[in-house]
């Protein structure tokens, strides 16, 4: 453990923790539930989690900001209403055409957002609770009571569910995951090696700090919102496609959904701290509770949320307390580390910070 | 107890007209005079789903027929704040002016109080698609179908699907909270124990997807896991049908397990020709607006008291039949009802004209 | 400084209160049956439930703190008071139950938030989930009523005229947060935890033992409400009260209080409250659907930072532009109306 905090800093173990903990639930599951690890219910699960992992991966984005988009769900549905009702009418659109379409209707969304946010100066909690509201309003108005259906979808469409990049031994990976895990992978390398990326944590740690030393911070957070809405709409295009029966009630509570997923998998509510691995850990945690408790017949339909509830507490709780302690060890054992240092070579003091 | 002794002087009141009423309109039904101002609110569960648009297109047919000056206003809260909103517009529905609320009602008994407090204030109640449980407040019940068939008509389609040797199968409902859902449900399992020729079909679980398409897809793929030898999904939702059947078929197991349930054709229609969904059921809910806008107006114009016994007559037939009965609701314990009926079961043959 | 968070303030309030000019002008305009006690009795009963709980949230939200939970709390404690009358437990008796449970489950909240630190977005959610989860188990998919007289008499019957019980409780209350709120060392620590919990610290607040009373008193306050929308309504189902923690946080904010702690008054959330009541109320009568009333709100919401942000802008660049050709000493530049959060 020590040889480990030497290498990585607490915050970087979280994911490993998380990790253990992930496991530790699907090897209790995979003991209470017939045929857990076939292939087709571990299928159902991981299609199951793809539109979570991809708002997700946006809502990092704003929350790292310090700032936080309850709007997501509305846009998601939204997204699915419009572009749904326009391939029914237009059923040759080409596909790429319908994503463009659907990432820019959320593009535009979330612009209104970061708008309202960035330079309109309005706390994110409040805008976004607001056009939570305003962009269902929307969809109901916009709807006409009609459901999209899926017979009036383009076959393509509905296609596109069961479609696979790749496949073995009956577990697929299909075109749904991999375009979350690209999300991720895209996302996670973004916050690391982009100047934008590492603007979004020094703006979340102390947004005055950020504006007084001459960081486009406002930009940026636009920027951020732009992209949450983005990924959005991209995701409203995966739930058309995954549910191909759109209602006015689309995607609603997802939003809460998901802020649970990236609190869960350890991205500071506060701002300055989290990576999209570490959220899509929590995506995976969420997702995979709530699915597998479906599953377990040692329960009853009425106990299931009651507990979820705990379960996640309990998981919140543990990756709290281990990190706690995983972080005072880690700065004791700098101080040691540096106080044996100090005695071996004192003329060097001045350079070791 | 003088509020008490009031309203059941008013009760026996109500009884004794009636009973006179239905005595005359045994040969003379109550028929409606055109023209008058009747001021009468819509209020559905929530709005922006097809079913209850379809009640409105059929009550906007009798306000015009019927030549009403203030015509109606169809209202309704939001899906996720459907019990509060409700009992929100009945509260506030004398203060508006309202004659008559017509009430798909999502709040359950919840809704009784506030509904008798409007009726003593003067707006009356007439509940349409879901009563009000204990009927407290509400004036009558236009049921769409018998409440207790609905249920032998779900077990019928499960044996005509599965075969008569029967099967297991799984329900999937709205929201625990449904009323007319656990009414329904209620209704199926009770004729599931009582007769011999449904000894073969074994419910395995009742789950809940809330009447939305995301949920009742999840829940019906986790049966699937659930349950590797279930082999139909009834489902008496139309939210919960189609993503069942949507379920069923991203999985391509439409062959060894089917839906059923109740459903709108026109969003069936193509699970019912591709055999995910063979067989489903429904009643016309253009119809149902259209009576109960014509018994509302009746009542809130003075024509009918709302009382057991009495016949009236709408102004085009329903299914063929334009003169119906007020009498008193077998499937609750307290309560009167306007039957409408029939159910049309639809199959591959029909489904297709249905849905145009 | 402190003259800047005053006139802030009565920025705020002073829009609060145009808005509710607006609104009542509007219904007395649009309904000659609006003044009438009936109707007044209607508009409070209908939210008072809610208004009882927006009091003890604003104490959760000033401390920079949430409480997710407080709708499926009120649930949960209706579902036990059903649950516990449906086994013959004396009402008087299950409702003690119902605000015990509600006290200890608001103590296990603040445990978590205050000694472990765990976020309390992620307590209190988990909360939302597991106590709503509770409540369903309790009372299944059953509709439990035909309580005592006594009890459905409290919730829909007048006490004091036509002025029902709750309603007088909540004036008592709403007495009582202000005074807590404003003048006593409690509601001073509250508001300095909120700016900031370092400076609370070293200022002598104990901010772990605040933060507990405080999500005790929601817990508790919550179940309150709960035991009460359950005898306003004479009926407790599992979904009693779904949904209400986001009318509540509404409030609270548009009442002014900062999503980060630290600033608002009480004055401005009983402003709110009463402004979306009338508010609500006047669209109902009017025939407004639900939708469009929760986007009007939502606007509303948007708009009451929005405005005075972009007036202040504007007034802070004018004054710059005058400013600049009186060229005055360096250091004067004019601070402008802005609501933006501190972001302590």
């Amino acid at each position: 453990m020590d040889a480990l905090l030497r290498r990585f800093r607490p915050e970087q173990l979280r994911e490993l923790i998380l990790l253990l903990v992930i496991v530790g639930m699907v090897v209790f599951f995979a003991t209470q539930i017939d045929q857990y690890l076939a292939a087709r219910p571990v299928n159902r699960i991981t299609t199951g989690l793809a539109i979570t992992a991809v708002v997700a991966v946006g809502q990092v984005l704003v929350v790292l900001t310090r700032n936080i988009d309850l709007s997501v769900g509305s846009s998601v549905g939204l997204v699915a209403y419009v572009v749904g009702t326009l391939l029914t009418r237009w059923t040759e659109m080409p596909p790429l055409v319908a994503v463009g379409l659907s990432v820019g209707i959320g593009v535009l969304l979330g612009a209104i957002n970061g708008l309202l946010v960035a330079y309109g100066r309005v706390p994110s909690i409040i805008a976004t609770l607001g056009t939570l509201a305003l962009y269902r309003v929307v969809l109901v108005e916009f709807s006409g009571a009609k459901t999209v259906t899926t017979a009036d979808l383009p076959d393509w469409l509905n296609d596109i569910p069961s479609a696979n990049v790749a496949s073995f031994e009956g577990y697929d990976l299909r075109v749904m995951v991999a375009v979350a895990l690209v999300a991720v992978i895209i996302g996670q390398l973004m916050l690391r090696y982009l100047s934008f990326g590492r603007r979004l944590y020094a703006i979340g740690s102390n947004p005055d700090a950020a504006r007084v030393s001459g960081l486009p911070a406002r930009r940026d957070v636009f920027l951020a919102f732009t992209l949450c809405g983005a990924l959005a709409g991209l995701a409203g295009f995966m739930f058309l496609v995954r549910f191909g029966n759109i209602t006015v009630t689309a995607a609603q509570g997802l939003e809460l959904q998901v802020v649970a997923a990236v609190v869960v998998g350890g991205v500071a509510i506060a701002g300055g701290s989290g990576s999209m691995v570490g959220a899509f850990m929590g995506v995976l945690l969420i997702e995979i509770l709530q699915q597998s408790l479906l599953r377990w017949a040692e329960i009853s339909e009425f106990v299931k949320d009651a507990i979820l509830g705990l379960l996640i507490l309990l998981a919140v709780a543990t990756d709290t307390v281990v990190l706690g302690r995983l972080r005072e060890r880690w700065v004791r054992i700098r101080r040691r580390d540096q106080e044996e240092r100090l005695a071996a070579a004192p003329g060097e003091a001045a350079d070791v910070r | 107890m003088k509020f008490r002794s009031t309203v059941a002087a008013g009760m026996s009141a109500a009884l004794l007209v009636g009973m006179l009423g239905g005595a005359v309109s045994a040969q003379d039904p109550v028929v409606a005079t055109p023209g008058q101002d009747v001021k009468m609110m819509l209020l559905p569960k929530f709005l922006g789903i097809l079913p209850f648009d379809q009640a409105n297109q059929g009550a906007m047919e009798a306000a015009t027929e019927l030549a009403n000056p203030s015509a109606f206003d169809f209202v309704g809260p939001t899906a996720e704040n459907s019990v509060a909103g409700q009992i929100e517009f009945m509260t506030n529905a004398p203060t508006g002016g309202y004659k008559v609320v017509m009430l798909s009602n999502n709040a359950g008994d919840q809704i009784g109080p506030v509904a008798a407090a409007a009726v003593a204030a003067g707006t009356k109640v007439v509940t349409w698609d879901s009563p009000i449980p204990t009927a407290e407040g509400e004036s009558v019940f236009i049921a769409q179908v018998d409440f207790t068939e609905t249920g032998k008509v779900m077990a019928d389609m499960a044996l005509s699907i599965l075969g008569e040797d029967g099967g297991k199968f799984a329900i999937l409902s709205a929201s625990p909270d449904a009323a007319n859902q656990n009414a329904w449900i209620a209704a199926m399992q009770e004729a599931l124990a009582s007769d011999p020729k449904y000894a073969g079909l074994e419910l395995l679980e009742t789950v809940y997807g809330d009447d939305q398409s995301e949920k009742s897809y999840e829940q019906a793929q986790a049966l699937l896991s659930k349950y590797p030898d279930m082999e139909l999904i009834m489902a008496p939702t139309s939210v919960g049908i189609v993503a069942a059947a949507k379920a069923l078929q991203d999985e391509g197991l439409c062959d060894s397990v089917k839906v059923s349930g109740l459903g709108v054709p026109a969003e069936m229609v193509e699970y019912t020709l591709n055999g995910c969904a063979p067989e489903f059921a429904l009643w016309s809910f253009v119809d149902l607006g259209y009576l109960t806008y014509y018994v509302s107006y009746l009542i809130g114009s003075g024509a009918l008291q709302g009382a057991e016994g009495e016949v009236f007559k709408v102004g085009r037939p329903i299914s063929g039949n334009d003169t119906f009965t007020i009498t008193k609701d077998p499937t609750r314990d307290a309560g009167l009802r306007v039957l409408m009926g029939p159910f049309t079961v639809y199959n591959a043959e029909n489904v297709e004209a249905a849905a145009k | 400084m402190s003259a800047d968070i005053r006139r802030r303030l009565i920025g705020w309030e002073g829009l609060l209160l145009v808005f509710l000019v607006v609104v009542l002008g509007f219904n007395m305009a649009t309904n000659p049956r609006y003044l009438e006690i009936g109707n007044q009795v209607n508009l409070f009963t209908l939210g008072i439930e809610k208004s009882i709980v927006i009091l003890v949230m604003a104490f959760v939200i000033m401390t920079g703190e949430i409480d997710l939970s407080v709708a499926s709390m009120m649930g949960l404690a209706a579902a036990v008071v059903a649950a516990l009358f449906e086994q013959g437990v004396p009402m008087e008796i299950a409702v003690l139950v119902a605000l015990a449970v509600g006290l200890g489950f608001g103590l296990i909240n603040g445990f978590f938030v205050a000694i472990v630190g765990i976020p309390s977005l992620a307590v209190t959610l988990a909360g939302y989930i597991g106590f709503r989860g509770l409540a369903r188990l309790l009372v299944e998919d059953r509709s439990v009523g035909s309580f005592p007289d006594w009890f459905t008499a409290l919730g829909q019957d007048g006490l004091l005229g036509p002025i029902t019980g709750p309603m007088l409780l909540y004036l008592v209350m709403a007495i009582l947060a202000v005074t807590i709120m404003h003048f006593t060392g409690f509601g001073r620590s509250t508001i300095v935890i909120g700016n900031s919990v370092s400076v609370a610290r070293f200022s002598g607040v104990r901010v772990a033992r605040v933060k507990i009373a405080i999500f005790a008193a929601s817990g508790l306050i919550a179940a309150l409400a709960g035991v009460l929308i359950a005898a306003r309504l004479g009926a407790v189902r599992a979904s009693t009260a779904d949904g209400f923690e986001l009318d509540i946080i509404t409030v609270v904010l548009l009442g002014g209080v900062s999503i980060f702690g630290g600033s608002g008054t009480m004055i401005g959330v009983l402003l709110s409250s009463i402004l979306v009541l009338n508010l609500r109320n006047g669209l109902v009568i009017a025939g407004i659907t639900g939708n469009t009333q929760t986007g009007i709100i939502g606007l509303l919401l948007i708009l009451s930072v929005l405005v005075p942000n972009l007036v202040g802008a504007g007034r802070e660049r004018f004054r710059r532009r005058a400013a600049d050709r009186a060229a005055p000493p360096p250091g004067t530049s004019g601070e402008g109306v802005s609501v933006r959060p501190s972001g302590g």
